[in-house]
């Protein structure tokens, strides 16, 4: 379903978003690299809430069990297996959270709307039990520290634990994964993911399995939110049950609504607007959360779109503004 | 074995509990289709307010009585200037408005008592234990089953005998239809809200000096009176009557058999319902 003009404008997107990324960093304090590299982890994370959310309009209460669950197995197997490199840790971790997300997912099948809500809410309860419970594995309240293992590349050798060079592989690798989120949003199975939301009954008319739909989409969301986990421990080189607690499936609520669930940038805006929020109220009061609080339900009533749609509507009156006087000048 | 009883006793004490909060919570859901997660920040809340009256006033009777009424206005309030606001946008803003309020409520609740636990002393004969057929039971215990019991006596009795009831279960089976027949149903809502808010709150001050009053409280019964609810069958007050039973008993014996086990029982028995009845037990297939 993929066209010509989305692909050239798919390529724009990237480019420009690269070229940002790669220049960003260049010249700023380490503490604000560390920051960046923050946003594109969560940025990740509430694409892939928002693909649940927005595209398929399946509220989830529940999506930090699937960050969780990437964050800790990244944290396990780099302390249980010697010798294991970045990439094969982080290959295990998505791989446990796909067959995490199959196996809610197929119990979570058959609900939508506010029961979907409320079991995703239950389950995530169950994988924080979990995590608190099993003592020896996950290390309970303590957490679980990790050494980084540094990139081999052949030609040439990563040091991971440089703030800078982790940000490179950050955006490099969640970067090109959020591009995909974009190119899947516009191909075939995204688009029905769209229609189901729309209208389902007509959709099972036509033929397709809408469940099955549903599933695969749960499945993959489980997967990105799995592989923004595990980089974000990777980040820390620290786990903590924060990852996997329902704080966490909060923060990526409060991040999407207030991005806008309308459009694909929306969750990104809100990964960044939240962060950088976050940092700067947190220097001037403990009391942020409540602001954020606020700021949530002020958005939720007076600006439902979220940022995004206000930023189109501005944008859309600019152009109609243009329109207007062009059409004018037309006449004359 | 004289384990058995008292933890059948304890089974019970947190059935009632659990009983007052999602009992609330499924007439909200089966009438206004709202699942309102604030509900056990609510409970919380109740908790707080008992714990700052009893602090001034010493008297827990007094709480007992001005925090659910307390709790009704707040509840209404939500109601009237929060849900009813974003009710044309659908179910998920619903939803998510009442996530939002149960997150201030969590955040002030850390702001203005503290992040971290309170013991609320009772004091009185409250405080004491009772020879039950030669076993010692804390009084309190019973005083919190009595009254689970006494409130929800109360609550079949309005529902069923009186013309709110049915007035109230007419609008859970069909809202529309009764706001056609002339009846105020956002009227009722308001008072079906907020009258859930003040059970809540009522739960909440019986809870608070048994179980501790901390700001994860509210998260953390949430999530019990959710399984209830899915159990029970969304919307049914008998189901959430039974599912309460069935929680609180499990997790009062979960607790005794195996201590390592006893949080992943209730929701393996959530599974195991959803698998075999997704609409839950006493729930109406969708």
């Amino acid at each position: 379903m993929i066209n010509q003009r989305s692909f050239a404008q798919f390529l724009g997107w990237g480019i420009f978003v690269l070229i940002v990324g790669v220049v960003l960093p260049l010249g700023v304090r380490q503490y604000q690299v560390a920051l960046l590299t923050e946003i594109i982890i969560f940025a990740l994370f509430a694409v892939s809430y928002n693909l649940l959310l927005g595209y398929a309009g399946l509220l989830s209460f529940g999506h930090a069990m699937f960050f969780g669950v990437g964050a800790y197995t990244v944290a396990i197997v780099l302390n249980h297996i010697s010798g294991l490199s970045f990439f094969g840790a982080v290959m295990i971790s998505v791989m446990v959270t796909t067959v995490a997300g199959f196996a809610v997912g197929s119990l979570l099948l058959r609900h939508k709307g506010v029961p979907f809500a409320l079991l995703t809410l239950a389950f995530n309860a169950l994988f924080y039990a979990i995590a608190t419970k099993w003592h020896s594995i996950t290390g309970g309240d303590d957490g679980l520290s990790i050494r980084l293992p540094d990139i081999n590349l052949g030609f040439a050798h990563l040091k991971t634990g440089d703030i800078t060079v982790f940000y490179y592989i950050t955006l490099l690798i969640i970067g090109s994964v959020i591009l995909f989120c974009w190119y899947f949003t516009r191909t075939a199975m995204g688009q029905t993911v769209l229609l189901v939301r729309e209208n389902e009954e007509r959709m099972k008319f036509v033929g397709y399995n809408t469940n099955v739909s549903r599933l695969i989409l749960f499945v993959f969301t489980g997967f990105l939110a799995g592989l923004a986990g595990s980089f974000y421990t990777l980040h820390y080189q620290f786990t903590s049950i924060s990852a996997i607690s329902i704080d966490m499936s909060t923060i990526v609520v409060l991040m999407v609504i207030i991005g806008g669930t309308g459009s694909f940038i929306g969750p990104i805006l809100g990964a960044c607007v939240y962060i950088y929020l976050q940092d700067f109220l947190s220097d001037i009061t403990d009391r942020w959360p409540f602001i954020m609080g606020l700021i949530f339900i002020f958005m939720i009533l007076y600006v439902p779109r979220g940022l995004s749609g206000l930023i189109d509507s501005f944008g859309e009156r600019l152009r109609g503004r243009w329109h207007l006087r062009s059409s004018v000048e037309m006449e004359e | 074995m004289s384990d058995i009883p008292v933890f059948f006793l304890h089974g019970l004490v947190y059935a009632g509990l659990l009983f007052l909060i999602s009992s609330g919570l499924t007439l909200v859901f089966g009438m206004m289709n709202v699942l309102n997660l604030a509900h056990a920040a609510f409970y919380m809340l109740g908790a707080y307010f008992s714990y700052s009256l009893l602090n001034a006033t010493g008297n827990f009777w007094l709480s007992l009585i001005v925090c659910p009424l307390l709790l009704f206005f707040i509840g209404a309030a939500v109601e009237r200037f929060l849900l009813r606001r974003v009710h044309v946008y659908g179910h998920v803003q619903e939803l998510l408005i009442t996530f939002g309020v149960a997150y201030i409520i969590t955040e002030s609740v850390k702001w203005i008592w503290g992040n971290y636990p309170l013991g609320v002393n009772l004091g009185g004969f409250l405080s004491g234990s009772v020879n039950l057929f030669g076993l010692f039971y804390p009084i309190y215990r019973l005083f919190m089953f009595f009254c689970a019991i006494l409130i929800s006596l109360i609550m079949a009795t309005v529902l069923y005998k009186t013309r709110i009831g049915i007035i109230v279960r007419a609008s859970v089976d069909d809202s529309e239809m009764v706001n056609t027949l002339g009846i105020n149903v956002p009227l009722v809502f308001t008072g079906v809200f907020g009258f859930g808010a003040a059970l809540s709150g009522f739960a909440g001050v019986i809870a608070g000096p048994l179980l501790t009053t901390y700001p994860g409280m509210a998260a953390e019964i949430l999530v019990d009176a959710f399984v209830v609810i899915v159990i029970g069958g969304m919307g049914s007050l008998v189901g959430a009557l039974v599912a309460s039973l069935m929680i609180g008993e499990l997790q009062s014996f979960g607790a005794l058999l195996f201590p390592k086990l006893s949080l992943a029982l209730m929701y393996m028995l959530m599974a195991a319902v959803l698998i075999i009845k997704p609409s839950g037990l006493f729930g109406e297939e969708q």
